[in-house]
């Protein structure tokens, strides 16, 4: 036992070693990839033509005095896109992202003042066009160079048609691409960055507009480690999150696959009819099926009816002294619900499974848990990887099921949470019911670091990651 | 070599002067206040009205928009429904033009717009009904903002808790064994008590209904603060001090509040473990019409769905009229015991609510907002509400009108035994460890059937519960603030 533990320890510090090694490298490597950078910048500004200013001046200006009029008409517009941009809306949005605001609102008298919310979306949409504006740019320049350099090789630069058609075809993938890239600016990367924004401020409580939010630079996260009521809280609930994660990810993966491999025997008959079952389980609305656990284990519930018709005395089994019979009760519930979902990716990735293995196991004496540990275990866990970090990452930021069982309790030694409470949940108390948003927005970064540290950990030791190349 | 290096430095240039210039003198400019409230009529506009669903429901919305659209319709003012969702927020809809011009809210809902001056502080002496609402009412809806005392709402209507119990399920010889003030009245929904004592006399005697269900005295789930902290407001616990406008003062475990809930824990002991969690919430209706419960307490606007329960559970409407009967809260025992009523007997103080009218700051029409608000709390109006919600009106001139339970209520409210919800928005703090205090107590006289120690047997430990209580909500306060 100690040997495979010390195994295990190992194994972990080996993975852990070779992606750190990749990551030395990468940086390594750094300082030779700006050696060349540098080296191609100081050729170009001793080769560039006057032409070639120009284009550095005003975009768009060198390719028409090249005579290349589309291009530099397209790009003498994106510069002037750019600039009634900044002038209307992306100047005042770079200044505000530091002031968050100088005049407070007041409905009263229709003063209407700075938003501070508003602003600090409007300064990140700013900074995004601020890099995608010295992205074109430099497009630009580079677009300009490259005619100097095949006018002074005498050779003919590229026509204006015969770029166009490269887009549909040699970079077709950068037109295929620009619109997500474009969505995925606006629609996730602004929400994320503006979500790690607002921990380093005061938004929240009684600070939300028309008042105006300041900076509190990394105060937030202060409040977490030491406050007196905050931290006990925030360490409880963080060591059931990683258990309550651990614990569901594991019942819920390995009773999905036992599930599988049971209706997967050759031996059971009606194989579809009992597939059904979870199924039906799998396909009502999860809220509704947590709020009929709810009562079945409620005081007035079916369960405890039993009891008490039978003589017995009714169960508290979701009340306030029912710490560990609700926190075993979620486990149950989050089963439930999440096990058909396992059995149905087990199911399709066993009939993959080559039967062949399983007879040449056999021939050499292979019990049945032999077989399980040596072929499907490792195949099963190969292929679902990836969908078992993304079963923990949900599970740990599973917010419904506790709210829905046992939601509305604040318990003793726990500041506005209780003994089941996940840190979504604490989140959701303290962001929505009691508006502190701020350090919602610092817990929910210490949400992300944990969980991306934990995935990126199992992910860089499985063998999905180390193995890739084994069953392709 | 110079020439690019030059250029690429003016680009760069320019681009940070411009940033800088256009984003630093392109600032919002305070601007001048001006008053709103000038009394001249905004012409051909219209207003969006938010009510609340029973309003609109039962046709009463509409009645109100026709006739204040006739009698406006000179001006060209029109009134429509909002058609938004009755708990809509304006702190988030209004700035952005999405708000109603007049919302209809409960006081804690409408006050908390108070602090970033979503509501406008509104001229209440030029109303009609201003003289015609208790002083109160009005005080539910007046804050201090920059040291000025302001009024926010016009109320409209009182939310009170009442007993409901059915008649014909009182002892057979009442007059004799359960009336001993001789009053006519039984002592049952009199008095606590004598509630309790009964409620007792059906537990050991352990008597079924018709269908076979075991019947109980009285009750109601604890879970609820908004219907238990009143067993606490009634032996001197308060919420916030200074007529609940000081949040730093938190008042639960003041006074002798730990004998109201020791009488909650005595009651408890009377009814069965589903008054720990809400499920008797939703089953009481059917329950008390299947007579399976004696009584429980919830508010007045629910009196038809008692009624709906009773005749499906077959009762003529004759029966339901004489035999399912609202009355005013019980009276306390001084004691804080229901076992000893050798000190006499105290009111009943209950929390409650006033629900009126406000106007957004973000209307551009507040004058014909409030010509609005001034007709929909004119005396043919709010009797005409009564009529058809059967609300408690807030004009005590309509209450005195309608008698009855509006008259009780009403002077409940004057008399101070219905306490209105604190309308600032560190109410919203008090409802969770409340709630977690009213389980735990509720739970306590069950605890040695699942072999646990009583919690809460003796007042000490209940005090000292109740100040970990006024803690909690403290630093949920304060903690973050």
């Amino acid at each position: 036992m100690t040997a495979k533990l010390r195994q295990f320890f190992v194994k972990i510090g080996n993975g852990c070693r070779q992606w750190l090694a990749h990551i030395g490298d990468w940086f390594k490597a750094l300082p030779a990839r700006f050696a060349v950078r540098w080296h191609t910048f100081c050729d170009f500004l001793k080769n560039a033509n006057g032409k070639v200013a120009a284009s550095c001046l005003v975009m768009g200006l060198g390719q028409l005095l090249y005579h290349q009029w589309a291009k530099g008409l397209i790009f003498l517009a994106v510069q002037a896109a750019m600039v009634l941009f900044f002038v209307f809306v992306g100047a005042k949005g770079l200044v505000g992202l530091f002031t968050l605001g100088t005049v407070e609102g007041n409905a009263w008298y229709g003063i209407e003042g700075d938003n501070s919310v508003i602003m600090l979306l409007l300064g990140i949409l700013s900074v995004i066009a601020l890099v995608l504006y010295a992205v074109v740019y430099t497009a630009n320049i580079r677009d300009v160079y490259r005619t100097q350099s095949a006018y002074d090789c005498l050779k003919t630069p590229p026509t204006f048609r015969k770029e166009l058609s490269s887009l549909l075809d040699r970079n077709f993938y950068k037109v295929a691409l620009a619109l997500p890239i474009l969505g995925v600016c606006v629609f996730c990367v602004l929400p994320i960055i503006f979500m790690i924004l607002i921990a380093f401020t005061n938004y929240g409580g009684t600070v939300v507009p028309p008042r105006l939010i300041d900076w509190v630079g990394l105060d937030n996260f202060g409040k977490i480690l030491t406050l007196s009521d905050f931290a006990p809280t925030f360490f409880r609930i963080f060591g059931w999150n990683i258990l309550w994660a651990v614990m569901s990810t594991f019942i819920n993966y390995f009773a999905g696959l036992g599930l599988a491999l049971l209706l997967n025997r050759k031996c059971v008959k009606g194989k579809v009819f009992w597939r059904l079952f979870p199924i039906l389980a799998y396909a009502v609305p999860g809220f509704i099926t947590l709020i009929g656990f709810k009562f079945m284990f409620s005081y007035g519930g079916p369960i405890n009816y039993y009891i008490t018709q039978s003589g017995g005395s009714a169960v508290g089994f979701l009340d306030i002294d029912a710490k560990w019979s609700s926190r075993l009760i979620g486990l149950g519930v989050n089963a439930w619900l999440c096990i058909p979902s396992s059995m149905l990716l087990a199911t399709g990735i066993l009939s993959n499974l080559n039967t062949d293995l399983y007879e040449a196991a056999r021939v050499d004496g292979a019990g049945n848990w032999k077989q399980f540990t040596k072929i499907t275990l490792p195949y099963v866990l190969f292929a679902t990887m990836p969908v078992l970090i993304s079963q923990f990452i949900g599970n740990f930021n599973n917010f419904g099921i506790f709210y829905f069982l046992r939601g509305g309790l604040y318990l003793d030694g726990y500041f506005l949470a209780s003994d089941t409470d996940l840190l979504i949940n604490w989140l959701y108390n303290m962001s929505i019911d009691n508006n502190y948003y701020s350090i919602g927005a610092a817990i929910s970064i210490v949400i992300f670091i944990v969980t991306s540290v934990i995935s990126l950990t199992v992910y860089v030791l499985s063998p999905s990651y180390r193995q890739e190349d084994t069953y392709q | 070599m110079k020439k690019t290096i030059a250029a690429l430095s003016v680009h760069i240039v320019v681009v940070i002067v411009l940033i800088c210039c256009v984003g630093l003198l392109g600032g919002t400019s305070g601007g001048e206040g001006q008053e709103k409230f000038t009394g001249e009529l905004e012409r051909n506009v219209t207003l969006r009205i938010l009510e609340n669903d029973t309003a609109i429901k039962q046709g009463y919305l509409k009645e109100l928009l026709d006739a204040f659209n006739e009698q406006y319709a000179q001006y060209g003012i029109r009134a429509v429904d909002a058609n938004m969702d009755q708990y809509t927020d304006l702190a988030n809809d209004g700035p952005y033009g999405y708000g109603p011009d007049v919302l209809y809210q409960a006081n804690d809902a409408l006050m908390k717009y108070v602090d970033n001056k979503h509501i406008m502080p509104l001229p209440v002496e030029q109303l009609d009904c201003y003289n015609s609402v208790d002083e109160q009412s009005w005080q539910a809806y007046t804050r201090q903002v920059d040291d000025q005392s302001y009024v926010f709402g016009v109320p409209v209507n009182i939310q009170g808790p009442l007993l409901y119990y059915r008649k014909d399920l009182l002892p057979d010889n009442w007059q004799q064994s359960w009336d001993d003030d001789g009053d006519g009245v039984c002592d049952i929904v009199q008095y606590w008590t004598d509630m309790y004592r009964y409620s007792k006399q059906l537990q050991q005697g352990n008597l079924l209904t018709d269908s076979g269900a075991k019947r109980f005295g009285y009750m109601r789930s604890f879970m609820e603060p908004y219907f238990s902290v009143g067993y606490l407001y009634s032996y001197g616990g308060y919420t916030f001090g200074d007529n609940n406008t000081n949040p730093r003062d938190i008042g639960h475990s003041k006074g002798d509040s730990a004998k109201g809930a020791w009488v909650m824990r005595q009651l408890a002991s009377v009814m069965d473990k589903r008054c720990i969690d809400d499920t008797v919430t939703v089953t009481a209706y059917s329950a008390l019409a299947s007579g399976e419960y004696f009584a429980t307490v919830t508010t007045p606007d629910v009196y038809t769905t008692f009624v709906t329960e009773m005749k499906n559970a077959g009762y003529s409407d004759e029966f339901i009229e004489e035999n399912l009967v609202t009355a005013d809260m019980p009276k306390l025992p001084v004691s804080g015991d229901l076992e000893d009523e050798s000190q006499g007997f105290v009111e009943s103080r209950m929390m409650g609510g006033i629900q009126g009218y406000a106007i957004s700051s973000y209307t551009k029409y507040p004058n014909a907002a409030l010509a609005f608000v001034d007709f929909a709390t004119s005396y043919r109006l709010i009797m005409r509400r009564n009529q058809l919600l059967g609300i408690v009106p807030a004009r005590t001139d309509v209450a005195a009108e309608v008698g009855g339970l509006s008259e009780i209520i009403c002077n409940n409210l004057s008399q101070g035994n219905i306490v209105v919800m604190p309308s600032i928005s560190e109410v919203a703090q008090i409802w969770t460890p409340l709630q977690t205090f009213f389980q735990d107590l509720a739970k306590d006289p069950f605890r040695p059937d699942d072999s646990m120690d009583f919690k809460y047997d003796t007042l000490d430990k209940i005090q000292q519960r109740l100040k970990e209580v006024d803690e909690q909500i403290y630093s949920a306060i304060f903690t973050l603030a």
